[in-house]
């Protein structure tokens, strides 16, 4: 059988078409994992020491084991502690509890990097904690990473490919039905790669067009 | 209710899927760290078209979800009359995945290595070889280290996807042992603390090597008591 370039391009609307489940899946993802991921910051940033170490141990586990096994924990094993969930709500839920672990080490550098000073002088003039958080570190904290953030948002839309696993029909198990259907799988695939290298390239212009915009406030 | 028994029933299965998972990543790393080393001497290029072809591969690569180059890999391989057993075609794509992956690392620490002792180093005569064994290698590594510790785990992470071509890994027998035994809940924990398990012994090692060749500490800056409360998040012993 030869390569049909052909084939590749007849396929590529349906693909594109399912990319729209890829889209929303990966948009409420990252929204949920920027939320937690905040809330984890500042609740570790209060210090008491039991829910530290269960932050801790909770990051260590999610980036110590594969995404596909937390899909699989999300999907087979949540129902036998009486949690059953459907495929995309398994799905959205792996993939946060995956990604605001990852947000939430990113949001740990760039706090890092946040002149001492400048706390001190909020203290200093009387604003109080929630005041800090809210005008003086987090609008900060996510300039800082916002290029990390980016990467993140493209590491999820890649993540939600192995959704197809647990039989969300997304870009992946589109691809996997018409290759079946039609005995011309590696084309199929190759064009489910392409629309996947679209939109990550899509997300990584938009990140580098946002740093250039905010340049000014991030201080580059 | 969680029932121990069924993983210590099933452990030669846990037992040959861990096994089978440290052969395909340990391969996979040192293949696909080769494959980086050549992508990355191919990115310092001096010709254009040698550097636009590589960064062409790195971007390829870390844009397409590993799940569908595995396929690609796997399915197009017959186009081109090669057949190959389900762990060999998976260890090649993988390798091909973490190479794209290392060959960043690797180009950023030859540039960490201060230029002065390159320019140097031609001004004394060397050839390209004699610099790269000789200074760049040697040197490169307390800076490509770190990062690389990462993505070898991701590495080992990112195998659990060839569970999907068949290849008798971790989380393939994981899925096995649940077909059996009907205890989704025993046996994908007992697979991801095994996981876990697995990449904390790398990490563990990397520390290890990252202290023998001496990659910079970062030194944490001297904080004063109120930035504190807000910039640091360790609790207070």
């Amino acid at each position: 059988m030869q390569f049909s370039f052909e084939f590749v391009l007849e396929t590529l609307p349906a693909l594109i078409a399912a990319a729209g489940v890829t889209i929303r899946v990966a948009a409420i993802t990252i929204a949920l994992s920027l939320f937690f991921g905040t809330v984890l910051t500042i609740v570790r940033a209060l210090k008491i020491r039991p829910v530290n170490v269960a932050i801790s141990i909770y990051i260590s586990f999610i980036r110590g084991t594969p995404l596909l096994v937390q899909i699989f924990l999300a999907y087979y094993a949540l129902p036998a502690l009486g949690i059953r969930l459907g495929p995309v709500t398994a799905g959205v839920l792996a993939i946060t509890a995956n990604n605001a672990a990852f947000m939430t080490e990113i949001f740990r550098g760039a706090l890092a990097s946040i002149p001492p000073g400048q706390i001190e002088a909020a203290a200093s003039l009387g604003l109080k904690p929630r005041a800090i958080w809210l005008k003086v570190v987090l609008p900060q904290l996510y300039m800082r990473s916002l290029p990390a953030i980016v990467n993140e948002c493209t590491i999820v839309i890649k993540g939600t490919a192995l959704l197809a696993v647990i039989t969300v029909v997304e870009v992946f198990r589109t691809a996997q039905q018409i290759g079946s259907s039609s005995f011309r799988p590696f084309e199929t695939f190759v064009a489910a790669g392409i629309v996947f290298l679209g939109l990550c390239l899509i997300i990584s212009q938009f990140g580098l067009w946002l740093e250039r915009r905010f340049a000014l406030r991030r201080g580059t | 209710m969680i029932d121990p028994q069924v993983i210590i029933d099933h452990w030669p299965y846990f037992a040959a899927g861990i096994w089978m998972t440290i052969q395909v990543s340990l391969a996979a790393i040192v293949l696909g760290f080769m494959i980086a080393f050549a992508v990355a001497l191919l990115r310092t290029s001096r010709f254009r078209l040698l550097r636009g072809v590589a960064s062409a591969y790195v971007e390829m690569l870390r844009n397409v979800p590993f799940i569908i180059l595995l396929f690609i890999f796997f399915y197009g391989l017959p186009f081109s009359g090669i057949r190959l057993p389900e762990q060999v075609a998976g260890t090649i794509a993988l390798s091909f995945f973490a190479s794209a992956y290392y060959a960043e690392i690797i180009r950023g620490a030859m540039a960490s290595v201060p230029r002065g002792q390159v320019e140097a180093a031609r001004a004394m005569g060397f050839t390209y070889g004699q610099i790269l064994r000789d200074i760049i290698v040697p040197q490169m590594w307390k800076f490509a280290l770190p990062p690389m510790a990462g993505i070898t785990t991701m590495t080992v992470k990112e195998s659990s996807i060839l569970s999907t071509i068949t290849v008798a890994e971790l989380t393939y027998q994981g899925i096995i042992v649940q077909g059996m035994t009907f205890a989704p809940f025993e046996v994908f924990f007992a697979i991801a603390a095994l996981y876990w398990i697995f990449t904390a012994v790398l990490v563990r090692l990397f520390r290890i090597a990252e202290c023998r060749v001496g990659s910079a500490e970062l030194a944490a800056a001297a904080r004063s008591p109120v930035a504190s409360k807000y910039l640091t998040l360790e609790a207070r012993p």
